[in-house]
Protein backbone atom coordinates (compact mmCIF):
# COMPACT_ATOMS: atom_id res chain seq x y z
CA UNK A 1 0.00 0.00 0.00
CA UNK A 2 1.60 3.04 -1.08
CA UNK A 3 1.12 5.71 1.49
CA UNK A 4 -0.08 8.70 -0.65
CA UNK A 5 1.13 11.62 1.73
CA UNK A 6 4.62 11.29 1.08
CA UNK A 7 6.25 14.31 -0.50
CA UNK A 8 6.88 14.09 -4.10
CA UNK A 9 8.66 16.46 -6.14
CA UNK A 10 8.00 17.25 -9.71
CA UNK A 11 10.74 18.04 -11.79
CA UNK A 12 9.90 19.50 -15.55
CA UNK A 13 11.40 23.15 -17.09
CA UNK A 14 8.18 23.33 -18.69
CA UNK A 15 5.40 24.81 -16.06
CA UNK A 16 2.75 23.33 -18.46
CA UNK A 17 4.04 19.79 -17.74
CA UNK A 18 4.75 20.35 -13.76
CA UNK A 19 0.95 21.06 -13.44
CA UNK A 20 -0.09 17.98 -15.47
CA UNK A 21 1.28 16.07 -13.72
CA UNK A 22 0.43 17.87 -10.29
CA UNK A 23 -3.21 17.04 -11.29
CA UNK A 24 -2.62 13.66 -12.17
CA UNK A 25 -1.06 12.79 -8.60
CA UNK A 26 -3.57 14.92 -7.35
CA UNK A 27 -6.04 12.61 -8.94
CA UNK A 28 -4.19 9.48 -7.88
CA UNK A 29 -4.47 11.02 -4.00
CA UNK A 30 -0.88 12.35 -3.68
CA UNK A 31 -1.58 15.40 -1.82
CA UNK A 32 2.00 16.77 -0.98
CA UNK A 33 3.18 17.79 -3.81
CA UNK A 34 5.88 20.45 -4.92
CA UNK A 35 8.02 21.25 -8.11
CA UNK A 36 11.31 21.88 -9.33
CA UNK A 37 12.06 23.70 -12.70
CA UNK A 38 15.26 21.78 -13.83
CA UNK A 39 17.67 19.47 -12.01
CA UNK A 40 19.94 22.09 -9.85
CA UNK A 41 16.39 23.36 -8.56
CA UNK A 42 15.41 19.81 -7.39
CA UNK A 43 18.38 18.52 -6.16
CA UNK A 44 18.18 21.98 -3.71
CA UNK A 45 14.82 21.26 -2.99
CA UNK A 46 15.56 17.31 -2.54
CA UNK A 47 18.49 18.16 -0.24
CA UNK A 48 16.96 20.68 2.05
CA UNK A 49 13.44 19.23 2.47
CA UNK A 50 12.04 15.47 2.88
CA UNK A 51 11.24 14.02 -0.16
CA UNK A 52 10.12 10.31 -0.50
CA UNK A 53 9.34 10.56 -4.40
CA UNK A 54 10.69 12.44 -7.12
CA UNK A 55 9.11 12.43 -11.31
CA UNK A 56 11.67 13.80 -13.61
CA UNK A 57 11.61 15.59 -16.96
CA UNK A 58 15.54 14.54 -18.22
CA UNK A 59 15.88 17.20 -21.14
CA UNK A 60 15.87 20.84 -18.77
CA UNK A 61 18.66 23.82 -18.16
CA UNK A 62 20.97 23.70 -15.82
CA UNK A 63 21.30 20.18 -14.90
CA UNK A 64 19.61 17.73 -16.89
CA UNK A 65 17.31 14.97 -15.36
CA UNK A 66 19.60 12.35 -15.94
CA UNK A 67 22.67 14.44 -14.04
CA UNK A 68 20.35 14.96 -11.32
CA UNK A 69 19.81 11.41 -11.14
CA UNK A 70 23.00 10.13 -11.31
CA UNK A 71 24.03 13.24 -8.22
CA UNK A 72 21.11 11.88 -6.52
CA UNK A 73 22.35 8.31 -6.60
CA UNK A 74 25.74 9.61 -5.02
CA UNK A 75 24.17 10.82 -2.32
CA UNK A 76 24.39 9.27 0.83
CA UNK A 77 21.08 11.13 2.18
CA UNK A 78 19.48 10.63 -0.86
CA UNK A 79 20.60 7.86 -2.44
CA UNK A 80 17.64 5.82 -1.89
CA UNK A 81 14.95 7.64 -2.75
CA UNK A 82 12.82 6.33 -5.78
CA UNK A 83 13.25 8.49 -9.25
CA UNK A 84 10.35 7.92 -12.12
CA UNK A 85 11.59 9.61 -15.84
CA UNK A 86 9.02 11.16 -17.51
CA UNK A 87 10.16 12.48 -20.76
CA UNK A 88 9.72 13.19 -24.83
CA UNK A 89 13.26 11.05 -25.10
CA UNK A 90 12.40 8.08 -26.90
CA UNK A 91 15.96 6.92 -27.86
CA UNK A 92 16.65 2.98 -26.52
CA UNK A 93 19.73 4.40 -25.60
CA UNK A 94 18.35 7.18 -23.45
CA UNK A 95 16.10 4.22 -21.57
CA UNK A 96 19.05 2.21 -21.13
CA UNK A 97 21.32 5.15 -19.98
CA UNK A 98 18.89 5.94 -17.61
CA UNK A 99 18.28 2.24 -16.34
CA UNK A 100 21.89 2.46 -15.57
CA UNK A 101 21.87 5.45 -13.73
CA UNK A 102 19.44 4.48 -11.43
CA UNK A 103 15.80 5.38 -12.29
CA UNK A 104 13.08 3.23 -11.39
CA UNK A 105 10.83 3.87 -13.78
CA UNK A 106 10.51 4.97 -17.38
CA UNK A 107 7.62 7.33 -19.17
CA UNK A 108 7.59 8.80 -22.70
CA UNK A 109 5.66 11.59 -23.70
CA UNK A 110 3.03 11.79 -24.44
CA UNK A 111 1.86 9.40 -21.28
CA UNK A 112 -1.80 8.12 -20.10
CA UNK A 113 -2.68 8.94 -16.53
CA UNK A 114 -2.88 4.79 -16.44
CA UNK A 115 0.08 5.00 -17.67
CA UNK A 116 1.30 7.26 -14.82
CA UNK A 117 -0.74 5.04 -12.21
CA UNK A 118 0.91 1.64 -13.31
CA UNK A 119 4.34 2.98 -12.71
CA UNK A 120 4.20 4.51 -9.45
CA UNK A 121 2.01 1.40 -8.47
CA UNK A 122 4.75 -0.82 -9.46
CA UNK A 123 7.69 0.92 -8.21
CA UNK A 124 6.73 0.77 -4.93
CA UNK A 125 5.26 -2.46 -4.86
CA UNK A 126 9.47 -3.27 -5.93
CA UNK A 127 10.75 -1.36 -3.30
CA UNK A 128 8.34 -3.00 -0.88
CA UNK A 129 9.42 -6.51 -1.26
CA UNK B 1 13.81 51.07 -96.76
CA UNK B 2 12.83 49.74 -93.00
CA UNK B 3 10.29 51.88 -91.16
CA UNK B 4 10.76 53.75 -87.73
CA UNK B 5 8.86 50.94 -85.87
CA UNK B 6 11.00 47.88 -87.52
CA UNK B 7 14.16 50.07 -86.72
CA UNK B 8 13.27 50.24 -83.11
CA UNK B 9 11.94 46.32 -82.20
CA UNK B 10 15.11 45.99 -83.60
CA UNK B 11 17.10 48.25 -81.46
CA UNK B 12 15.62 46.90 -78.62
CA UNK B 13 15.41 43.16 -79.70
CA UNK B 14 19.42 44.11 -79.02
CA UNK B 15 19.06 45.36 -76.09
CA UNK B 16 16.97 42.72 -74.72
CA UNK B 17 19.76 40.11 -75.89
CA UNK B 18 22.52 42.12 -74.41
CA UNK B 19 20.72 42.35 -71.22
CA UNK B 20 19.90 39.13 -71.22
CA UNK B 21 23.43 38.37 -71.88
CA UNK B 22 24.98 40.50 -68.67
CA UNK B 23 22.34 39.06 -66.43
CA UNK B 24 23.63 35.36 -67.52
CA UNK B 25 27.17 36.59 -66.90
CA UNK B 26 26.66 37.93 -63.64
CA UNK B 27 24.96 35.24 -62.23
CA UNK B 28 27.90 32.78 -63.65
CA UNK B 29 30.49 35.93 -62.09
CA UNK B 30 28.39 35.17 -58.79
CA UNK B 31 28.19 31.50 -58.30
CA UNK B 32 31.90 31.25 -59.34
CA UNK B 33 33.10 33.60 -56.72
CA UNK B 34 30.88 32.13 -54.09
CA UNK B 35 32.35 28.64 -55.15
CA UNK B 36 35.97 30.49 -54.89
CA UNK B 37 35.11 31.63 -51.62
CA UNK B 38 33.20 28.47 -50.09
CA UNK B 39 29.78 30.30 -49.39
CA UNK B 40 28.17 27.75 -51.71
CA UNK B 41 28.61 25.12 -48.77
CA UNK B 42 27.28 27.52 -46.32
CA UNK B 43 24.42 28.17 -48.37
CA UNK B 44 23.58 24.39 -49.19
CA UNK B 45 24.21 24.47 -44.87
CA UNK B 46 21.31 26.35 -44.65
CA UNK B 47 19.07 24.94 -47.54
CA UNK B 48 19.73 21.72 -46.07
CA UNK B 49 18.39 22.96 -42.36
CA UNK B 50 14.80 23.49 -44.08
CA UNK B 51 13.50 20.21 -44.41
CA UNK B 52 14.05 19.03 -41.26
CA UNK B 53 12.47 22.30 -39.95
CA UNK B 54 9.39 21.73 -42.41
CA UNK B 55 8.80 18.29 -40.90
CA UNK B 56 9.04 20.02 -36.97
CA UNK B 57 6.42 22.54 -37.74
CA UNK B 58 4.37 19.58 -39.20
CA UNK B 59 4.83 17.77 -36.05
CA UNK B 60 3.97 21.46 -34.08
CA UNK B 61 0.65 21.84 -36.43
CA UNK B 62 -0.73 17.93 -35.88
CA UNK B 63 0.03 18.00 -32.13
CA UNK B 64 -1.40 21.53 -31.80
CA UNK B 65 -5.07 20.30 -33.55
CA UNK B 66 -5.02 16.98 -31.85
CA UNK B 67 -5.11 18.93 -28.70
CA UNK B 68 -7.40 21.39 -29.42
CA UNK B 69 -9.97 18.31 -30.74
CA UNK B 70 -9.38 16.53 -27.72
CA UNK B 71 -10.14 19.18 -25.77
CA UNK B 72 -13.26 20.56 -27.38
CA UNK B 73 -14.13 17.06 -27.53
CA UNK B 74 -14.53 16.52 -23.63
CA UNK B 75 -15.94 20.05 -23.54
CA UNK B 76 -19.05 18.62 -25.43
CA UNK B 77 -19.18 15.83 -23.94
CA UNK B 78 -19.37 17.82 -20.45
CA UNK B 79 -21.36 20.75 -20.87
CA UNK B 80 -24.94 18.66 -21.32
CA UNK B 81 -24.18 16.58 -18.32
CA UNK B 82 -23.43 19.99 -16.44
CA UNK B 83 -26.65 21.49 -18.34
CA UNK B 84 -29.04 18.85 -17.23
CA UNK B 85 -27.69 19.03 -13.48
CA UNK B 86 -28.77 23.11 -13.22
CA UNK B 87 -31.77 22.34 -15.37
CA UNK B 88 -33.23 19.72 -13.13
CA UNK B 89 -32.53 20.95 -9.67
CA UNK B 90 -33.97 24.49 -11.15
CA UNK B 91 -37.17 22.55 -11.76
CA UNK B 92 -37.15 20.11 -8.08
CA UNK B 93 -36.75 23.88 -6.43
CA UNK B 94 -39.66 24.94 -8.16
CA UNK B 95 -41.70 21.98 -7.22
CA UNK B 96 -40.00 22.70 -3.60
CA UNK B 97 -41.25 26.49 -3.55
CA UNK B 98 -45.23 25.50 -4.66
CA UNK B 99 -45.17 23.21 -2.13
CA UNK B 100 -44.41 25.65 0.51
CA UNK B 101 -47.07 28.10 -0.82
CA UNK B 102 -49.77 25.36 -1.03
CA UNK B 103 -49.66 21.89 0.60
CA UNK B 104 -49.82 18.61 -1.37
CA UNK B 105 -51.48 16.07 -1.65
CA UNK B 106 -49.76 12.98 0.52
CA UNK B 107 -49.49 11.35 -2.54
CA UNK B 108 -47.79 14.03 -4.46
CA UNK B 109 -45.44 14.74 -1.72
CA UNK B 110 -44.17 11.33 -1.31
CA UNK B 111 -43.09 11.67 -5.17
CA UNK B 112 -40.98 14.69 -4.78
CA UNK B 113 -38.90 13.59 -2.14
CA UNK B 114 -38.23 10.26 -4.00
CA UNK B 115 -37.53 12.23 -7.33
CA UNK B 116 -34.88 14.59 -5.14
CA UNK B 117 -33.41 11.77 -3.44
CA UNK B 118 -32.98 10.21 -6.76
CA UNK B 119 -31.85 13.43 -8.16
CA UNK B 120 -29.55 14.14 -5.01
CA UNK B 121 -27.80 10.35 -5.51
CA UNK B 122 -27.43 10.97 -9.66
CA UNK B 123 -25.04 14.31 -8.30
CA UNK B 124 -21.89 12.24 -7.34
CA UNK B 125 -22.44 10.14 -10.88
CA UNK B 126 -22.74 12.90 -13.03
CA UNK B 127 -19.64 15.13 -11.22
CA UNK B 128 -17.71 12.25 -11.90
CA UNK B 129 -18.03 12.18 -15.45
CA UNK B 130 -17.52 15.73 -15.49
CA UNK B 131 -14.42 15.63 -13.38
CA UNK B 132 -13.27 12.99 -15.89
CA UNK B 133 -13.47 15.26 -18.59
CA UNK B 134 -11.96 18.00 -16.73
CA UNK B 135 -8.99 15.63 -16.41
CA UNK B 136 -9.23 14.75 -20.34
CA UNK B 137 -8.68 18.82 -20.69
CA UNK B 138 -6.03 18.63 -18.46
CA UNK B 139 -3.99 15.75 -20.00
CA UNK B 140 -4.44 17.77 -23.81
CA UNK B 141 -2.46 19.95 -22.87
CA UNK B 142 0.65 18.03 -22.88
CA UNK B 143 1.37 19.12 -26.48
CA UNK B 144 2.51 22.07 -25.09
CA UNK B 145 6.20 20.48 -23.84
CA UNK B 146 6.36 18.62 -26.64
CA UNK B 147 5.76 21.07 -29.16
CA UNK B 148 7.69 24.23 -27.06
CA UNK B 149 10.80 21.28 -27.34
CA UNK B 150 10.54 21.24 -30.99
CA UNK B 151 9.98 25.16 -31.31
CA UNK B 152 13.04 25.53 -29.25
CA UNK B 153 15.14 23.35 -31.68
CA UNK B 154 13.51 25.62 -34.70
CA UNK B 155 14.08 28.89 -33.40
CA UNK B 156 18.10 27.46 -33.00
CA UNK B 157 17.97 25.97 -36.88
CA UNK B 158 16.36 29.87 -37.44
CA UNK B 159 19.04 31.18 -35.66
CA UNK B 160 21.77 28.94 -37.86
CA UNK B 161 20.14 30.08 -41.32
CA UNK B 162 20.00 33.81 -40.63
CA UNK B 163 23.81 33.40 -39.82
CA UNK B 164 24.47 31.74 -42.83
CA UNK B 165 23.00 33.96 -44.90
CA UNK B 166 24.18 37.44 -43.07
CA UNK B 167 27.59 35.66 -43.66
CA UNK B 168 26.72 34.79 -47.54
CA UNK B 169 25.86 38.57 -47.93
CA UNK B 170 28.67 40.20 -45.56
CA UNK B 171 31.52 38.46 -47.55
CA UNK B 172 29.92 39.73 -50.90
CA UNK B 173 29.19 42.89 -50.41
CA UNK B 174 32.18 46.28 -49.94
CA UNK B 175 33.99 47.88 -47.23
CA UNK B 176 31.56 50.40 -45.77
CA UNK B 177 28.70 51.74 -43.63
CA UNK B 178 26.56 48.51 -45.42
CA UNK B 179 28.66 46.28 -44.32
CA UNK B 180 29.41 47.62 -40.92
CA UNK B 181 26.21 47.06 -40.17
CA UNK B 182 25.81 43.27 -41.03
CA UNK B 183 28.97 42.69 -39.21
CA UNK B 184 27.18 44.23 -36.41
CA UNK B 185 24.03 42.28 -36.56
CA UNK B 186 26.18 39.17 -37.28
CA UNK B 187 27.52 39.49 -33.99
CA UNK B 188 24.14 40.55 -31.95
CA UNK B 189 22.97 36.75 -33.68
CA UNK B 190 25.74 35.20 -32.82
CA UNK B 191 24.54 32.81 -29.94
CA UNK B 192 27.35 30.64 -28.50
CA UNK B 193 25.91 27.79 -27.55
CA UNK B 194 22.33 27.73 -28.94
CA UNK B 195 22.91 25.73 -31.91
CA UNK B 196 25.63 23.63 -29.93
CA UNK B 197 24.59 19.85 -30.09
CA UNK B 198 22.95 18.73 -26.80
CA UNK B 199 25.13 15.61 -27.22
CA UNK B 200 23.70 12.12 -27.92
CA UNK B 201 21.17 11.77 -25.39
CA UNK B 202 19.20 15.15 -26.07
CA UNK B 203 16.81 15.12 -28.83
CA UNK B 204 13.52 16.44 -28.01
CA UNK B 205 10.29 14.13 -29.36
CA UNK B 206 10.82 12.11 -32.01
CA UNK B 207 8.68 13.65 -34.58
CA UNK B 208 8.25 10.56 -36.52
CA UNK B 209 7.77 6.86 -34.97
CA UNK B 210 9.53 5.13 -36.60
CA UNK B 211 13.38 6.56 -36.67
CA UNK B 212 16.63 3.70 -36.02
CA UNK B 213 16.51 3.34 -32.58
CA UNK B 214 13.38 4.89 -31.32
CA UNK B 215 10.64 3.48 -29.47
CA UNK B 216 7.70 4.13 -30.81
CA UNK B 217 5.17 4.19 -27.04
CA UNK B 218 5.43 2.87 -23.56
CA UNK B 219 5.01 -0.72 -24.67
CA UNK B 220 8.40 -0.62 -26.57
CA UNK B 221 9.61 0.90 -22.85
CA UNK B 222 8.54 -1.59 -21.26
CA UNK B 223 9.68 -3.98 -23.35
CA UNK B 224 13.33 -2.59 -23.57
CA UNK B 225 13.23 -2.70 -19.67
CA UNK B 226 11.90 -6.14 -19.08
CA UNK B 227 14.57 -7.31 -21.76
CA UNK B 228 17.28 -5.26 -19.31
CA UNK B 229 16.18 -6.92 -16.29
CA UNK B 230 15.06 -3.95 -14.77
Amino acid sequence: MIDKSMNVLVVDDFPTMRRIVRSLLKELGFANVDEAEDGQDALGKLQAGSFQFVISDWNMPNLDGLEMLKQVRADDRLGATPVLMITAEAKKDNIIAAAKAGANGYIVKPFTAATLEEKIAKIFEKLGK
Amino acid sequence: MKSNAQQVAQVEAADGDDLMRRIGQLTRTLRQSMRELGLNKEVEKAAAAIPDARDRLNYVARMTEQAAERSLNAIDRAQPLQERLGREAEALDAKWQAWFEHPLEPDEARDLVKVTRGYLQNVPVVTRKIHAELLEITMAQDFQDLTGQVIKKMMDVVHEVEKQLLQVLLDSVPEGREREDMQHRLAGHWYPGVVEDGGALINGPQISGDADGVVSGQDQVDALLDELGF
